[in-house]
């Protein structure tokens, strides 16, 4: 597209044609790879940020209406309500300092919340108004933690029945496992050199792609990789992805979606994209990033194409497979929207 | 490549005219298995995106769309060679550039005991300094031995009395992830004589300011007079302070050497 653009610019230009700048950059660019290729709107988002700023924009889940939720770590409005227009419908939240993880779950008819906050290190369960319903702790029970300070949570994924897993990625890298009350049932993975542990667990989801045999993935980001594990927490596999310090995976229809923070060789350098998984693991896009390619069944080092990202944090997939990419440490920027290319 | 040259600043004036800027491209990536070598090493760049070049230089100059077009990978036998790299295409803003400086094997050593790294930052061993394996800027690369001492020592035999006249200590610097440059090296021969340590060389270093990004940076200490020994003692003080402006000011930096060579 750019490249179509570029050259009837630079003959208008030499032309001396410049009344006409609304030729000029007409459609947004197109990213990614193969059938998961989309138009990015940088400009999606509404919210006047005099009023509703933004620091680091963690994560973004759509509820049962279809508006878009926002979660940041400002504490003028931790939470921010969209429309998928990019309109902002409302705000709450001013108690989430070190606001990260966000999962949504649908309870009984009711759409609940789980925020992961890194500074209170505790995990919080509220209603979409705010209101708070449980709170859990740092997890004493495991008998791996003596102070609040060790437990850094930054994600939860929500089973079927109710229970909430708790992924400690920026503390102990523990998955504790809870029944849908709060009550301790479990713990795995942690840090260590074996295959089921785990470094820098920063999400985690539940996977009913194949509804006879569920699991969880987990990512492991200094690895630059996701496990998986069954429900009880025992370690099935690894899914490499080399150079990718990948964040949550998520899941909507037959494709894993994940937000890639910044890739190995250019650590600290706004290097981020967007991976996309099918249904057999295989990655089979990246936006902004190299496309994938595998030399006998090992998928080959992935980088970073263009800077349409800095640091890509979260993605959120709505009702119509647009995507909307939430930024760490990007300038303060709100989210951006992807549209599908059909 | 003549239109490129010419095209780029036209699109570059357009864009800005319009209040829109074209978007950049990402550095290449660069393929190597460690910059140390014997003979030669083997360097491969890679960038699949339609409609863009790869352009490097081996001189220390920044590459720009009038150097080598990368074509094939670039082997390379001189030590201290500068590899800078870059991509550019139409309707982009050309990358940053990526470099990696790549460094001939040194003196033969037989032996070598430094004090014990972090339990996080093992490298590949107790040989992790004399491996030849080594120098990507990450700390996740299984290359590294990082500390959080005030000082470091490390201990070189060689094999046999050998002449020596500098030595290289090759360490990363990421300030995001607290991983300084440090602060003073010195270097001690083994006077046999005496049956003691003497000083033969020393370099101080001193923090930048914040600088985003991890780089490999290879400290060379040339030392004060040739000198013919069989043994040395490197002592190494990395940062106890992290500086004002970074998010641990005051905490202790962390220090991460990956190789050290004689010559």
């Amino acid at each position: 597209m750019h490249r179509r653009n570029f050259i009837k610019n630079s003959s208008l230009l030499s032309a001396g044609i410049l009344s006409r700048p609304d030729f000029l950059f007409k459609e947004d660019p197109l990213l990614g790879h193969g059938k998961k290729r989309y138009h990015l709107n940088t400009k999606w988002s509404k919210a006047d940020v005099a009023r509703n700023p933004v620091k680091d924009c963690h994560e973004m889940v759509q509820d049962s209406k279809g508006r878009i939720i926002l979660l940041t770590n400002e504490t003028k409005n931790n939470v921010l309500i969209y429309d998928k227009g990019g309109k902002l419908l409302g705000s709450w939240g001013s108690e989430y300092p070190g606001a990260h993880g966000l999962t949504l779950f649908n309870e009984n008819g009711m759409d609940v919340l789980f925020i992961c906050d890194n500074n209170r290190h505790q995990v919080i369960k509220t209603t979409l108004e705010g209101k708070v319903l449980l709170v859990l702790d740092y997890p004493k029970e495991t008998g791996q933690y003596s102070k609040a300070e060790e437990y850094v949570p930054t994600e939860t994924a929500i089973a079927p029945n109710g229970d909430i897993y708790v992924a400690d990625g920026y503390g102990k890298d523990f998955i504790i496992r809870y029944d849908s009350t709060g009550r301790y049932i479990s713990h795995f993975g942690g840090k260590g050199t074996e295959s089921k542990h785990l470094s820098n667990a920063h999400g985690i989801c539940v996977d009913q792609r194949n509804p006879q045999q569920p699991c969880l993935i987990v990512t492991s980001r200094q690895q630059n990789a996701f496990k998986r594990y069954t429900p009880d927490g025992i370690y099935i596999d690894t899914i490499p992805l080399p150079g990718a310090w990948v964040c949550r995976p998520v899941i909507k229809g037959d494709y894993l979606y994940a937000a890639v923070l910044q890739t190995n060789t250019q650590q600290g350098k706004q290097s981020g994209f967007v991976t996309i998984l099918d249904k057999d693991l295989k990655v089979v896009s990246n936006l902004g990033g190299s496309e994938p390619q595998y030399v006998d069944h090992k998928l080959e080092e992935m980088y970073q194409t263009v800077k349409y990202f800095q640091y890509p944090h979260d993605v959120c997939v709505d009702d119509e497979e647009n995507l909307y990419i939430a930024q760490w440490n990007s300038g303060k920027v709100y989210p951006y929207k992807l549209s599908p290319v059909i | 490549m003549k239109q490129l040259i010419f095209s780029f600043p036209i699109f570059l004036i357009v864009a800005i005219c319009k209040g829109q800027m074209p978007e950049q491209l990402a550095p290449p990536l660069l393929k190597y298995k460690s910059v140390y070598f014997k003979k030669s090493a083997n360097v491969e760049l890679k960038f699949a995106q339609q409609g863009t070049q790869i352009y490097y230089t081996l001189n220390d100059q920044t590459p720009t769309v009038k150097d080598k077009l990368y074509r094939k990978p670039i082997q390379i036998s001189k030590s201290f060679t500068t590899l800078k790299a870059m991509v550019a295409g139409e309707g982009f803003i050309p990358s940053e550039i990526v470099t990696a400086t790549f460094i001939k094997d040194g003196l033969s050593i037989q032996s070598i005991l430094q004090t014990p790294a972090s339990e996080r930052f093992q490298g590949s061993g107790p040989n992790t300094l004399i491996d030849n394996e080594g120098g990507l800027p990450a700390i996740g690369s299984k290359s590294w031995l990082g500390y959080q001492h005030d000082s470091v020592e490390i201990k070189v035999v060689m094999e046999g009395k050998q002449k020596l006249t500098s030595v290289l200590i090759n360490c990363l610097q990421d300030h995001g992830s607290w991983v300084f440059l440090p602060e003073q090296i010195r270097v001690y021969q083994f006077d046999e004589s005496k049956q003691l340590f003497e000083l033969v060389g020393e370099r101080l270093g001193h923090v930048n300011g914040n600088i985003p990004g991890a780089f490999c940076v290879p400290i060379q200490i040339t030392l004060l007079k040739k000198i013919t020994t069989s043994k040395i003692k490197i002592v190494i003080r990395g940062i106890k302070s992290l500086p004002e402006w970074h998010p641990g000011k005051g905490q202790q930096g962390w220090l991460f050497i990956d190789e050290v060579k004689l010559y």
